[in-house]
């Protein structure tokens, strides 16, 4: 079932927690909605679920507008951040709760419905745990149970709120792919909320990154990653260096510096740890940064360098090859030359200041 | 010899002489006040109440006054409690779960019966429903009786038990939120089985702490009831309003006897409400450790 919202308003009193936002999701597709704390994630998936109702706009499903169907009549499975199991059910009733609610006509014979769970206990690998109550389950269990939950009444869309945030880092990434497997069997169109950049861009197929309840940038992973639209989908995506100051010179070798940024005051340049270019001694003819070396991680395939400019002390983060580290035998303290062999450059508008300071992502 | 002999104990665990007197003073006197201000009398209720004997104490609560006024409060109370079941979860379920204005208005209104005095609960409802209030008149006209008579008993016992279910369920249902709700509607439930199978399962033992207080409070009133009931013999006459009758006209083996009726319903409601209380927090325990996973 395809998905869209059209214009879509929320304010809650004096907060607007959705503007204007429009989004097409096709049938059969993951897309993860993306965005801060506060970004309007959560209200835009409860609006598709029908558990919240917008101030203005609509909701089509599979092109009939649903704004005023009820989430019963919208055919959704979702799943809550905290479960939202039912505490007094065993898990078998959990999962076919779903089942046994429908409307007497559509409803399943008992047979049926102890099938079905069974299947589905199956496929989320909970066979055995049937009789327990969830109290007794962990965290992941229970989510994996949420979703068999969700998954009973073959939901058209499944909507996710956060699912994995409430577990440790190693069952949520054991659950995110296990997610995506389903995903790839069922075809069933998915809405993920996260507020984990990896999550999102690791697991869906598109990304949507919500600000300040409107749409920054929609596209697939990779595209995101490489093109950010907007110095705050840079900062928000995080691993970037950030550099701002008056534009006197073409700095970097392929700068897409354009006539509106030479007008500008000042500008602000986003370069990758791995796109700087490290050196002993200053390119002759070439501008650079002088940075003093502050600690070396050499833990992974990459070497991560933290430095310091020397001429305002700004923290800058570097990645250079392992062969590239032995032969440039970097130790604390040393003074090096960078040189960004890309930049993104955006104009310094002042009201972003206080986005770019909030001290996440570098 | 243990362990940890030689490490120093800190000194809240291991009281000194004179914090052991001093602690052995505050037990024995919370002791005694509640030996004598407790304990004392309702040892008497039972002592005055058997003090002619168990026949007399058999004739004494099987007069025809005293049946009746049994039969009566258990009357009212069977009114009372189930009126103030759906009251009680009415309002909760609009007050946790929905936002709309005049919110804060109701929350202060469950509580005016906590704050009123029964008595003036009980002129209140004589000024409205009285032969000469508003509605007096036009009752008349209609044969309608409630002052006087056994409506106008039912009426006062609903108004001053009316905050007990809805003040237990309230900041209970506050706590557990509206997740599993909304869940039960994501999977296609309507109102109707949304409240059977996932609310009420979910607040059943904060209801009955909530229905037994009601209980309690209903069958023991005394001051609202005593207004608008008009002490009529056999009529209007709850059990403890038969109590004072007894006890005006100096028959207090009666009274006593009475009032031990009472007491016991009391006492059974204490040993229900203990019970409830043990099996909600093995309930708790098993809750609580959803919230640490």
């Amino acid at each position: 079932m395809s998905i869209q919202v059209e214009h879509i308003q929320k304010h809650y009193g004096p907060f607007t927690a959705l503007n204007d936002l429009s989004l097409s999701i096709a049938t059969g597709e993951l897309v993860a909605l993306l965005g801060p704390s506060g970004s309007g994630k959560t209200t835009l998936l409860r609006i598709i679920a029908g558990l919240e109702t917008p101030d203005s706009g609509a909701v089509r499903l599979n092109g009939e507008d649903s704004t005023n169907h009820s989430a019963a009549m919208r055919g959704i499975g979702f799943v809550f951040q905290h479960y939202a199991l039912f505490r007094h059910l065993t898990i078998f009733e959990n999962v076919a709760f779903g089942l046994r609610v429908q409307q007497r006509k559509l409803r399943l014979t008992r047979k049926q419905i102890r099938e079905r769970v069974e299947e589905l206990l199956h496929l989320v690998q909970l066979d055995s745990h049937a009789r327990m109550f969830p109290a007794q389950l962990s965290g992941g269990q229970r989510q994996r149970v949420a979703l068999a939950r969700a998954l009973a009444v073959k939901p058209k869309v499944l909507l996710l709120d956060e699912p994995f945030s409430a577990l440790d880092a190693r069952v949520r990434k054991e659950l995110r792919d296990w997610l995506r497997r389903i995903h790839d069997n069922l075809h069933v169109t998915t809405v993920l909320v996260t507020h984990d950049q990896e999550e999102a861009l690791e697991v869906a197929d598109r990304v949507a990154i919500l600000h300040a309840g409107s749409l920054e940038q929609l596209g697939t992973p990779q595209s995101i990653y490489d093109h950010p639209a907007t110095p705050f989908v840079y900062h928000f995506l995080g691993n970037v260096n950030l550099f701002r100051g008056r534009l006197l010179a073409d700095l970097s070798a392929n700068s897409q510096a354009n006539t509106e940024l030479r007008q500008a005051n000042t500008a602000i340049g986003f370069v990758r740890p791995h796109e700087l270019e490290i050196s002993l001694q200053p390119p002759q003819n070439d501008p650079s940064l002088a940075a003093k070396v502050i600690r070396i991680h050499a833990t992974g395939p990459l070497v991560r360098l933290e430095l310091s400019l020397m001429q305002n002390d700004d923290p800058v983060i570097a990645e250079v090859s392992r062969k590239q580290f032995e032969e440039l035998a970097l130790s604390p303290g040393e003074i090096i030359f960078l040189r960004p062999q890309a930049m993104r450059l955006f104009t310094d508008v002042g009201g972003e200041d206080s986005l770019l300071n909030d001290g996440a992502g570098i | 010899m243990s362990v940890g002999h030689n490490l120093p104990t800190p000194s809240i665990l291991r009281p000194s002489a004179k914090q052991k007197v001093g602690r052995g003073v505050l037990i024995v006197l919370a002791l005694l006040f509640l030996a004598i201000f407790l304990v004392l009398p309702l040892v008497t209720v039972f002592v005055e109440a058997f003090s002619e004997g168990w026949k007399i104490y058999r004739n004494s609560i099987q007069q025809a006054d005293v049946l009746f006024a049994l039969r009566l409060t258990c009357l009212v109370t069977g009114i009372a409690v189930p009126l103030n079941v759906i009251f009680g979860i009415a309002a909760s379920w609009a007050i946790t779960r929905f936002d709309f204005h005049g919110k804060t208005l109701l929350i202060t209104l469950i509580d005016i019966p906590l704050a009123v005095s029964p008595v003036v609960a009980g002129m209140m409802y004589v000024e409205v429903f009285g032969l000469h209030g508003w509605l007096g008149p036009w009752m008349l006209a209609h044969n309608l009786h409630v002052i006087f008579a056994i409506p106008g008993i039912v009426l006062a016992t609903v108004f001053v038990t009316f905050p007990f279910v809805a003040r237990e369920l309230i900041p209970f249902m506050q706590a557990q939120g509206s997740d599993e709700e909304e869940a039960a509607t994501a999977l296609g439930a309507n109102g109707w089985s949304i409240f059977w199978r996932v609310t009420l399962p979910n607040i059943k033992w904060a209801l009955l702490y909530g229905i037994i207080l009601t209980a309690a409070r209903a069958i023991g009133e005394f001051g609202a009831v005593s207004v608008v009931s008009g002490h009529i013999r056999g009529q209007t006459t709850t059990l403890p309003l038969q109590v004072e009758i007894f006890y005006n006209e100096y028959n207090f083996t009666a009274a006593f006897a009475a009032a031990s009726l009472l007491t016991l319903a009391a006492l059974l409601t204490l040993v229900i409400k203990k019970v409830i209380e043990w099996s909600s927090v093995i309930h708790y325990r098993i809750e609580a450790e959803i919230i640490e996973p």
